[in-house]
């Protein structure tokens, strides 16, 4: 019974915790993707591969998303034709090189600044690694789903004109009925287009106001994108809302109910903590932005190098990453990424374990 | 995927008179949500679950939710009287993980326990567990600095924890005046005469709690108090070995019961 209510003070602390940094994580996700354009964005971006994979892990800043988002921006980023490096590069360091996962991680590891720093700094090693070793590849084709190369792969004229972006997508995405019906119905259009796009929460969300801005450059009228803003809100909120309430569960059951001594022995480890603290993070999916407090329930029993690895390793790659990742790249790539990332952040954090603090 | 789903769009969009439950739903979510965060800062209960610094993050969450519960509900009280569905509303399809419902009903759900259940303060049996310390593992919170109140009478359970990490020689205090309160923890293998005076310490929320304590003797003839009761310790300092290791030790104790705290944690 004591143990009962002990977890489930716990799952309501994480609970209440995590939430606030939540709404503020869908709030700026919410509001960027609505005020951003990354078509300006990509025209700035440097040639350079070193500097465009550095580049594409820093636009993190630009869109603050964790996880949840960043696999359809990084795909939107790939058909606009953003370069490999720079997509790669988006797509595992945003989750956490944001300011608000950064602020998050901060207010839970104050006491351990280290973890703050390093928690970014190895995010951006490895995402730089990982987009340049990706960028090898001069064709990615074949890493990438089918539906999305159909798209790359046309003929292009200029990828900075987002009218004929619509209309390629369009044609590509709708087979007979809608791509006829581009100046008719928009609402059809859109529900169309929501069906295919799996994940672009801007576009799904609210379709009518999406078509326009592609068509006519202007932005909707303001309450309108406010509208959009809210529904978007809650859409990610639903979302994420009940992933981090399973992720609470399972923290607060792990807390209760497995004897201490396993998780003493499993955290004390430098190697098998990080083991356990890298499945930990695959299994839980928890959303970067909270994900630091449902870490900080272990800080006690376990190294600072497995803590990291659970907060460097979970954005880039979990169970509910895959599903995401499959919307963009072909299983045999998840494999080599996946395998990649764990790597990487083993070593680090490994050699963080071993050398220092 | 995309065929299939036109005609049903088609079909289904006529029937505008049905009620648009998915935006009820939401907005039932947010607003039991933002009552449940308004109802854990009335009670007073937040302090059992949060560091103080973070409860105004709490409270802005209440407002967002509840701002965006009610702008939902009013989404709804607009479909409602133009008997015509918003496109924005219904076209939420996205590519997620768990079912639309599935998420819906969680949240609603641990919005409703959370509206119900009152959470409680960890206990005596929870410190034992996570292993109460008189020094701060490597892992724990090791502050740069810290200023220490005036007279070793008005350091809390946790200043004294501080201080006998600078400098642990227990010898060093002896003499010194306690006044100090918490809550009993019996430590198994110590005579009956001792028992741990115990709080927790919070560096962020209750999930990453962890106990601290000092040793307490008791006076000839007093009865060891029940564990779990909140005490005030008052008495003077001393050396004792206890689990084959020299320790700090409060003697000649005097017990005052009090209510427990309406905030339990130390910071």
């Amino acid at each position: 019974m004591v143990q009962l209510n002990n977890g489930i003070t716990l799952f309501l602390s994480l609970l209440v915790e995590a939430m606030p940094f939540l709404l503020l994580g869908v709030i700026f996700s919410s509001v960027l993707l609505l005020f951003v354009d990354e078509r300006k964005l990509l025209g700035m971006l440097p040639r350079n591969v070193v500097l465009a994979s550095l580049a594409g892990s820093m636009i993190g800043f630009m869109f603050p998303v964790c996880e949840c988002g960043n696999v359809p921006v990084a795909r939107r980023l790939l058909m606009k034709g953003a370069p490999t490096a720079v997509a790669m590069g988006y797509l595992l360091a945003a989750p956490t090189v944001n300011p608000i996962v950064f602020w998050a991680t901060w207010m839970a590891f104050r006491d351990q600044p280290e973890i703050v720093f390093l928690r970014v700094g190895f995010t951006m090693i490895i995402a730089t690694i990982i987009s340049l070793i990706f960028s090898r590849q001069r064709d990615m084709r074949p890493f990438l789903q089918d539906n999305l190369t159909k798209l790359m792969g046309e003929p292009v004229d200029s990828p900075a004109q987002g009218g004929n972006g619509l209309k390629r997508r369009l044609g590509a995405t709708c087979p007979a009925p809608a791509s006829s019906a581009v100046p008719t119905s928009p609402l059809l259009q859109s529900g169309t287009f929501l069906m295919q796009a799996p994940g672009q929460v801007l576009q799904l969300d609210a379709p009518p106001a999406q078509v326009m801005d592609q068509l006519v450059p202007s932005l909707p009228p303001l309450k309108d994108r406010l509208r959009m803003m809210g529904d978007n809100m809650v859409l990610e909120l639903r979302e994420l809302g009940s992933v981090l309430i399973i992720g609470s569960a399972i923290a607060a059951f792990v807390q209760v109910a497995v004897p201490r001594e396993i998780i003493l022995s499993l955290g004390q480890g430098p190697i098998t903590s990080i083991l356990a603290m890298m499945t930990l993070a695959w299994v839980v999916s928890i959303c970067s932005t909270v994900d630091s407090f449902f870490a900080l329930s272990f800080a006690s029993v376990f190294t600072s190098g497995s803590l990291l690895a659970f907060l460097v390793f979970g954005p880039m790659v979990d169970l509910k990453n895959i599903s995401l990742l499959l919307t963009v790249f072909k299983g045999r790539t998840i494999v080599y990424l996946s395998v990649l990332v764990a790597q990487l952040t083993f070593l680090l954090t490994l050699a963080m374990n071993l050398y220092g603090g | 995927m995309t065929s299939p789903s036109l005609p049903r769009r088609r079909r289904r969009l006529p029937k505008t008179q049905r009620l648009p439950w998915q935006a009820i739903v939401d907005s039932l979510v947010m607003l039991l949500w933002g009552l449940m965060f308004a109802r854990f800062t009335v009670t007073g209960h937040l302090y059992l679950l949060l560091h103080p610094d973070f409860m105004w993050l709490a409270h802005l969450a209440m407002v967002i939710l509840l701002i965006l519960g009610i702008g939902r509900l009013n989404q709804v009280w607009q479909i409602i009287r133009q008997k015509q569905r918003q496109e924005a509303i219904r076209s939420q399809e996205h590519f997620a993980l768990l079912p639309r419902r599935f998420s819906s009903g969680l949240l609603l759900t641990v919005a409703l326990f959370g509206m119900v259940y009152t959470p409680r303060p960890f206990t005596s049996e929870t410190a034992f567990q996570r292993g109460i310390t008189d020094v701060l593992g490597q892992t724990r919170s090791r502050p740069e600095r810290f200023v220490l109140s005036g007279s070793p009478e008005d350091r809390s359970i946790v200043d004294w924890i501080r201080t006998l990490n600078v400098y642990p020689e227990p010898d060093a205090y002896a003499g010194q005046g306690v006044n100090v309160s918490g809550f009993v923890t019996h430590m198994p293998g110590w005579p009956s005469n001792m028992f741990m005076i115990t709080r927790f310490v919070l560096t962020c929320c209750a999930a990453d709690a962890y106990p601290v304590g000092l040793p307490v003797e008791l006076p000839e003839g007093t009865p060891r108090p029940e564990p779990d009761t909140w005490l005030e310790v008052e008495g003077s300092m001393q050396t004792d070995t206890l689990d084959d290791t020299r320790q700090l030790v409060i003697g000649s104790a005097t017990l005052t019961e009090i209510p427990q705290p309406r905030n339990p944690f130390e910071y």
